[in-house]
């Protein structure tokens, strides 16, 4: 019984997903149809369509394994070898370099902007 | 024939996951990555029997199909923390907004400086949202998948060892700021990292997670344009 429920949830957002797509290529987005499928089922439950007890076990389920879907994603790597060879200097850099500026950016307007809200409301 | 391949497929990337995950769960190391781990014990089995990466292809596509649904499940986590999200939604929206455009224009800018190729530096942009995202951001601009995903886990890897540190380093510690910054830049590994942290830090990552992945998703196009601009 569990399961079926978990079957129609994930028949539910399987639906969503292809929504998603047929959106993002009919309306041209340059946007992936994922990132459609989420607004589309965050508008949803926000709007009461759709809700948390039609979704939550499957998506839960989902989320818990999400790790899982992102193995065969990588396998792919068999075919870039050489690219980490060559290029693995620049790439190393411009991670490191990249993602500490993400960091500092994102926590400094952060922090600037929650004190400065503090400070209006208190 | 064909469906046995698909099976097989199937079932050597269930295996690799349920070991690299038991390994990882038991030695809770950061380089034990199960995304890395999983991929390289595929890898290895296949170049072990010789089985060539087209024959994975099939499987390797129903398994990536369903990344879709699962990402339009983001969604619930999104939909339970939305008096948050109302709450804080100056310093998540312009916290993450300026870090998705900083990660992909910084990472684009030593990219072109360092003369890496296009595909390269297309698979180098989404470096910092989560797995589901920069796998179609990369697909969509001409990048590799594969390429992006193992991007990705190297800034998550690096971002969950030495982000909190980081941040205490140049005074940021303020639990939001610190839980936008770890989810915005280093995704799910970043978002469990704040999670060790507090549960503030935690929801917050995880909210800017996905919005990182939406609004990196949402700019690419410009950023892309005018990286490669002709």
């Amino acid at each position: 019984m569990k399961q079926l429920k978990i079957l129609g949830q994930l028949t539910l957002l399987a639906l969503i997903y292809l929504l998603g797509n047929q959106v993002a290529r009919l309306a041209h987005l340059p946007v992936p149809g994922n990132v459609v499928g989420i607004i589309l089922l965050y508008l949803l439950l926000n709007l009461g369509v759709v809700r948390l007890e039609h979704v939550q076990e499957a998506a839960d389920f989902l989320l818990r394994h999400l790790v899982f879907f992102f193995i065969p994603v990588a396998v792919d790597l068999m075919n870039w070898g050489g690219v980490f060879y060559r290029y693995g200097l620049a790439l190393a850099l411009a991670i490191v370099l990249s993602t500490a500026l993400t960091f500092l950016g994102t926590g400094a307007i952060a922090q600037w902007l929650e004190k400065d809200g503090a400070s209006c409301t208190d | 024939m064909h469906g046995l391949t698909i099976l097989f497929s199937v079932l050597l990337t269930v295996g690799a996951y349920l070991l690299s995950k038991a390994l990882y769960l038991r030695y809770r190391h950061p380089l034990l990555n199960i995304v890395l781990l999983g991929a390289g014990l595929v890898i290895a089995t296949l170049l072990a029997l010789r089985i060539p990466y087209q024959s994975y292809v099939p499987g390797q596509r129903i398994m990536t199909w369903l990344l879709g649904p699962a990402t339009v499940g983001l969604a619930v986590p999104l939909y339970r923390q939305r008096s948050l999200l109302r709450r804080h939604r100056r310093e998540i929206f312009a916290g993450v907004g300026l870090g998705a455009l900083a990660s992909m224009l910084t990472a684009g800018l030593i990219a072109l400086a360092a003369g890496l190729p296009k595909d390269v530096l297309l698979s180098l942009l989404p470096k910092s949202v989560t797995i589901p995202f920069a796998v179609e951001i990369a697909r969509i601009h001409g990048g590799s998948p594969g390429l992006a995903s193992a991007i990705v886990v190297a800034t998550g890897t690096l971002g969950s060892v030495f982000g909190g540190t980081l941040l205490t380093w140049a005074g940021i510690k303020a639990p939001v700021a610190r839980g936008l910054a770890l989810g915005t830049g280093a995704h799910g590994q970043g978002t469990a990292m704040a999670f060790m942290e507090g549960e503030r830090q935690g929801s917050m990552a995880g909210l800017a997670m996905t919005l990182a992945g939406i609004t990196t998703a949402t700019f690419a196009p410009l950023v892309v344009r005018l990286l490669l601009r002709h």
